[in-house]
C-alpha cells in the first residue's frame, strides 16, 4: 500500500502543479461553476416565490439552497476528462502504448485528476458549507449541520467520481466506432447532468422516470451524495445507496477493463 | 477621403477573405458530414434538457414571478438566436483560449498579412450551432399563437436589428475573455465564465434580485441579448432603451474586445524555447 | 538586408514548488522570476546569403527567429529587415517574408493540398498570372504534383515539409525563415529539401535564415554561421573560420585485435589530456579516438598507439563540423 502510494504520489503532485500553473484559469473555472449554481439558485428561488406552498415536491426553500450548492460541489468533484483523452488516444493510435506501461495507466490518470481535485475541494468546501449552513440557520432557525453527514458526503462523492471516471473511460472507447466524439461527448454530459439531478431534483420528475434514474448509475453521481449530506438517507437506505454506488463503480471498472482488452485485440488485428 | 478609401479597401478585403474561409469550411464539412450532424444533435439535446426543466418547473407553478410559460419560452427562444449565430460564425475564439495560444499555434496568424482577429474569427464555421438556431426559431414560432403581440413592420425590423447586434455582445465578450490568454497563456475557463453569465439571460431578468439584474445589465450586459429586446417585442415598451441601448452596448463591447485583443498581441509570448 | 542590433528578450517565469503545501503557497502567493532568453544579440545578413543559425536546445534560437518574424515583441534592441521593423507594420512586413516552422504546419489539415495554395493566394493577394507561374516553379523545384490532390493529413512528413516550404514561398518573399526544416526526415528526403533550398536561394537571391540541429544542413547550405548559447552571441563567421579557429580536433581510426584497447591505451593518463580533449569509442575491433592536436601532436599519438597495441589499417582525419560544435556546446566559448 505504502509502495503503491509512493508510485502514484508524483501524479497527485503533477495534478496540483497543473492547477497552480494555470492558476488564474483555474480560479475562473471555480467562479464559472459558482455562477452556474447561482443561476440555478435564482431560478428555483423564483419558483418558490411564485408558488403558494411552503414545500414543493418535498423540498423547502432552505433545502433547495442546500441542494443546489452541494450539487455544485459534487459536480466539480465528479468531472473527468477521461473520455476526451481516451478518444484522442484512439484517434492518434497511442492507445496501444497504454497497454504497455508498467504502471496502471488508468490509475496514474486517476491520481493526476485527484491531485487537482484535492486543491479544488480544499478551497471550495469550507466556504460553501459554511455559507449553506448559515443561510439554512437564518431561514429555518435550527442548526442542522452534521459532521458525520459531511464525511459520508465526501466518501460518496469520491465513489461518484470513480463511477464517472470509469464510465468516461468506457465512453472514450466509442471513438473506435464514432469519429466525432466531441459532439457525442456533449450529448453524454447533457444526459448525465439532467438524469443525475444536477438540473432538476429527481423528486420533481414523474415517478416512473425518477425510479429509473435512481437505479441507473445517474443518481449515484450527484443526487445520492447530496441526499446523504441532507440526511435524507438513513440506516438501511444509506447502506443500499452506498452499495449501489459501489456496484456501479465496479461495473464500469470491469467494463472499462473489458473494452480495453477488446480494443487491444482490435489493434493487433489491424496491426497497430 | 484617403482614410475612407483605405477603410473601404480594408472592409472589402475582410469580406473577401471571409467568403474564402467559409468556402473552405463548407468543403471540410462535406467530408465529415456525420460528425457535424452528431454535433448538431448534441446541442439540440442540451436545449431540450433545458426546456424539459422549464416544463417541469411550470408543472408545479402557474407563472414564474408573473411570467407565463409562453413568455418565458419566447425569451428563451430569442436568446438562442444571437447565441447560435455567434456560435456558428465565431466559435474559433474558444480555441484561442484553450489551445491556440498555449501551444504557440498563434504564431501562424502573426505571419499572415491579415488582421489576426479577423483571421481567427473567420477561419472556422461551427455547424453544431445550427441545433441552437433551429431550436430558437422553433420555440419562437411555437409560442406565437399563445402570446398577444401587436405585430408591425417596424417591430419585426427592430427585432431583427437587435438580434444582429446582440450577436456581437456574445462575440465581444468572447473576444475580451479570449484575449486574456495572451497574458495568461490559457483562458478557456474565463471564456466559460463569461458564457455562464449568459445563462442568466435565458430567463426574464425580473426573477433575479437587484444586484444580479444590474450586473447583467451594466457590467456583463448579456441582458441585452434577449431580455430587453424581448420585452420590447412582447410589450412594445420603450424601444429607445430596449433596442437602442442594445445596439450601443453591442458596439461598446465588441469595440473594447478589438482594442484589448490588439493590446494582447504585444504580450503574446509564443511557446517553447 | 537584415540588421539585428542589441536584441534582448525577457520572459517572466513562475517558480513552482512541489507538494500540497507548495501548491497552496503558489496558488495564493505566486513567485516569479525574470528570465533572459535573448541577451544583446547583434548580427547582419546581406542579401542572398544563407545564414545558419545554431545553438544548443534552449539557447534562444527560436526566440530570435520569432522576433525577426514579428511574432514576438523584443524587450529592447532593434531588428530591421529590408528597412522594416517587424512589429511596427506587421501586415506589410510579413508579405515580404516566408516562414516555415518544421514542427508545425500552416497547411489546411483536412483539405486537399491544392486548397491551401488557393487560400494563401487570396491571403497574400497574389494575382492569377503570377500565381500560375509561381506554382509551376514550385512544382518543378519541390515536385508537388504527385500529391497536390491529396488531403494534407494523408501526406508523409517529407511531402508535408515540401508542401509547407512551397506555401511559404508562394508570395515570392525576399527573406525565408526556416526553423528546423529537416527535422524527423530520412536522409534522402533531407537531401532533396536541401537541394530545393539551394536552388531557390541561387535563382531568386532569396535571403535564408536557417536554424537546425542537423549540422549537415549547415555544411551543405550555410555561407555563414551565427551561433548563440544561453541567449548570447558566441560565434559569427564562415564555416571555414569556425573550423580553423576551433578545429584542432583530429580523429584517429584504427583496427586492432587486442582485447580492451581503451584500457590498455589509457591516453588520458599517458598524455595528461583534459576531460574534453580526448574520447575513445570502440566498435568490435574498430577504435575511434578523438583528440585535441593542440595538446598532443599527431605524430606522438600515432607512434604511441602503434607501440602499445597491435594495429592494422590506421588513419587520421580532420574532425567534422559536428565535432567542433559539440565541443563548443559543451564548454562554451571563451
Amino acid at each position: 500500500m505504502k509502495r503503491r502510494f509512493r508510485i502514484y504520489y508524483p501524479f497527485v503532485n503533477a495534478g496540483m502543479q497543473q492547477v497552480t500553473t494555470y492558476r488564474v484559469d483555474w480560479i475562473f473555472y471555480l467562479l464559472g461553476n459558482v455562477v452556474h449554481s447561482l443561476v440555478s439558485f435564482f431560478i428555483w428561488q423564483a419558483v418558490f416565490l411564485s408558488g403558494s406552498e411552503e414545500t414543493l415536491n418535498g423540498f423547502t426553500m432552505p433545502q433547495m439552497i442546500v441542494y443546489f450548492f452541494l450539487i455544485f460541489i459534487s459536480d466539480t468533484m465528479i468531472t473527468s476528462d477521461a473520455s476526451m483523452m481516451i478518444a484522442e488516444e484512439v484517434r492518434d493510435g497511442s492507445i496501444a502504448m497504454r497497454m504497455l506501461r508498467p504502471v496502471g495507466y488508468n490509475a496514474t490518470f486517476l491520481f493526476f485528476e485527484l491531485g487537482g481535485k484535492l486543491l479544488t475541494q480544499i478551497v471550495l468546501i469550507v466556504p460553501v458549507v459554511i455559507g449553506v449552513e448559515i443561510s439554512r440557520f437564518v431561514l429555518s432557525g435550527v442548526v442542522q449541520f452534521s459532521v458525520l453527514n459531511l464525511l459520508l458526503f465526501f466518501v460518496s462523492t469520491i465513489l461518484a467520481y470513480l463511477i464517472n471516471l470509469f464510465f468516461s473511460i468506457c465512453f472514450g472507447f466509442l471513438a473506435f466506432v464514432i469519429k466525432h466524439i466531441w459532439g457525442t461527448n456533449i450529448m453524454k454530459n447533457c444526459i448525465v447532468s439532467f438524469c443525475s439531478g444536477a438540473m432538476v431534483p429527481l423528486s420533481f420528475m414523474p415517478d416512473a422516470l425518477k425510479t429509473v434514474f435512481m437505479l441507473l448509475p445517474f443518481a449515484s453521481l450527484n443526487y445520492t451524495p447530496v441526499m446523504i449530506y441532507m440526511g435524507v438517507y438513513q440506516g438501511a437506505d444509506l447502506l443500499f445507496y452506498f452499495g449501489l454506488q459501489i456496484f456501479w463503480a465496479l461495473f464500469f471498472w470491469a467494463l472499462s477493463k473489458l473494452l480495453a482488452m477488446v480494443s487491444a485485440k482490435h489493434l493487433t488485428v489491424q496491426g497497430g | 477621403m484617403r482614410y475612407i478609401r483605405s477603410l473601404a479597401h480594408f472592409i472589402g478585403r475582410l469580406v473577401r477573405i471571409h467568403r474564402i474561409f467559409v468556402a473552405q469550411e463548407i468543403k471540410r464539412m462535406v467530408e465529415y458530414k456525420a460528425d457535424f450532424f452528431i454535433g448538431m444533435i448534441g446541442f439540440l439535446m442540451v436545449q431540450c434538457s433545458n426546456l424539459l426543466m422549464l416544463w417541469i418547473i411550470f408543472n408545479s407553478i402557474p407563472t414564474l414571478m408573473g411570467w407565463s410559460l409562453p413568455e418565458v419560452v419566447f425569451i428563451y427562444g430569442f436568446s438562442l438566436i444571437p447565441k447560435g449565430l455567434d456560435h456558428l460564425l465565431y466559435d474559433n475564439l474558444w480555441m484561442v483560449g484553450s489551445t491556440i495560444v498555449s501551444k504557440g499555434e498563434f504564431d501562424k496568424y502573426l505571419t499572415r498579412p491579415i488582421n489576426t482577429l479577423a483571421h481567427v474569427l473567420f477561419e472556422k464555421l461551427q455547424v453544431d450551432a445550427i441545433g441552437e438556431l433551429v431550436m430558437g426559431i422553433a420555440l419562437i414560432c411555437s409560442v406565437l399563437p399563445q402570446i398577444s403581440v401587436e405585430w408591425s413592420f417596424g417591430k419585426i425590423l427592430l427585432g431583427l436589428v437587435s438580434m444582429f447586434f446582440s450577436t456581437y455582445i456574445f462575440t465581444g465578450v468572447k473576444t475580451l475573455t479570449a484575449s486574456v490568454s495572451f497574458w495568461r497563456k490559457r483562458s478557456s475557463n474565463i471564456i466559460t465564465l463569461g458564457y455562464k453569465f449568459a445563462n442568466f439571460t435565458k430567463y426574464p431578468a425580473t426573477i433575479y434580485n437587484e444586484f444580479i439584474k444590474n450586473l447583467i445589465t451594466y457590467i456583463i450586459p448579456f441582458a441585452f441579448t434577449s431580455y430587453y429586446p424581448s420585452v420590447y417585442i412582447l410589450t412594445g415598451d420603450n424601444p429607445l432603451f430596449n433596442v437602442g441601448v442594445t445596439v450601443l452596448v453591442s458596439v461598446l463591447v465588441m469595440g473594447s474586445g478589438v482594442i484589448v485583443w490588439h493590446l494582447g498581441l504585444r504580450a503574446y509570448e509564443s511557446a517553447g524555447s | 538586408m537584415i540588421e539585428v542590433a542589441n536584441l534582448r528578450k525577457e520572459f517572466k517565469k513562475t517558480i513552482k514548488e512541489p507538494g500540497l503545501k507548495g501548491s497552496l503557497k503558489s496558488l495564493f502567493h505566486p513567485q516569479s522570476e525574470q528570465v533572459v532568453a535573448v541577451d544583446n544579440i547583434s548580427f547582419h545578413v546581406p542579401k542572398g546569403e544563407i545564414l545558419g543559425f545554431i545553438g544548443p536546445n534552449g539557447a534562444g534560437k527560436s526566440t530570435v527567429i520569432k522576433m525577426l518574424t514579428g511574432i514576438l515583441t523584443p524587450t529592447s534592441g532593434k531588428c530591421t529587415i529590408n528597412g522594416q521593423n517587424p512589429v511596427v507594420n506587421r501586415k506589410n512586413y510579413v508579405k515580404e517574408i516566408g516562414v516555415v516552422f518544421g514542427q508545425r504546419t500552416q497547411l489546411w489539415w483536412d483539405l486537399p493540398l491544392r486548397e491551401t495554395y488557393g487560400v494563401l493566394k487570396e491571403i497574400y493577394e497574389v494575382d492569377d498570372k503570377s500565381y500560375r507561374e509561381r506554382m509551376a516553379f514550385l512544382n518543378e523545384t519541390l515536385d508537388l504534383d504527385s500529391f497536390i490532390s491529396r488531403p494534407v493529413r494523408t501526406l508523409s512528413l517529407g511531402q508535408r515539409m515540401r508542401a509547407d516550404i512551397a506555401a511559404s514561398l508562394l508570395h515570392s518573399p525576399k527573406v525565408l525563415f526556416l526553423d528546423e526544416p529537416t527535422i524527423g526526415l530520412d536522409v534522402v528526403v533531407k537531401d532533396n529539401i536541401r537541394r530545393a533550398i539551394e536552388q531557390i536561394n541561387s535563382q531568386e537571391q532569396t535571403t535564408v535564415i536557417l536554424t537546425t540541429h542537423d549540422l549537415a544542413d549547415i555544411e551543405q547550405l550555410a555561407d555563414r554561421i551565427v551561433m548563440i548559447d544561453k541567449g548570447k552571441n558566441v560565434f559569427d563567421g564562415s564555416v571555414r573560420t569556425l573550423k580553423s579557429r576551433y578545429g584542432q580536433m583530429r580523429e584517429l581510426n584504427f583496427v586492432t585485435e587486442s582485447p580492451h584497447p581503451a584500457e590498455t591505451l589509457r591516453y588520458r593518463e599517458q598524455f595528461h589530456f583534459a576531460e574534453d580533449d580526448v574520447s575513445v569509442e570502440c566498435e568490435g575491433t574498430a577504435v575511434k579516438v578523438r583528440f585535441n592536436s593542440a595538446v598532443v601532436p599527431i605524430a606522438d599519438m600515432l607512434s604511441y598507439t602503434l607501440q602499445t597495441v597491435q594495429v592494422s589499417d590506421i588513419s587520421v582525419k580532420d574532425a567534422d563540423i559536428e565535432e567542433i560544435i559539440r565541443r563548443l556546446y559543451m564548454q562554451g566559448v571563451e
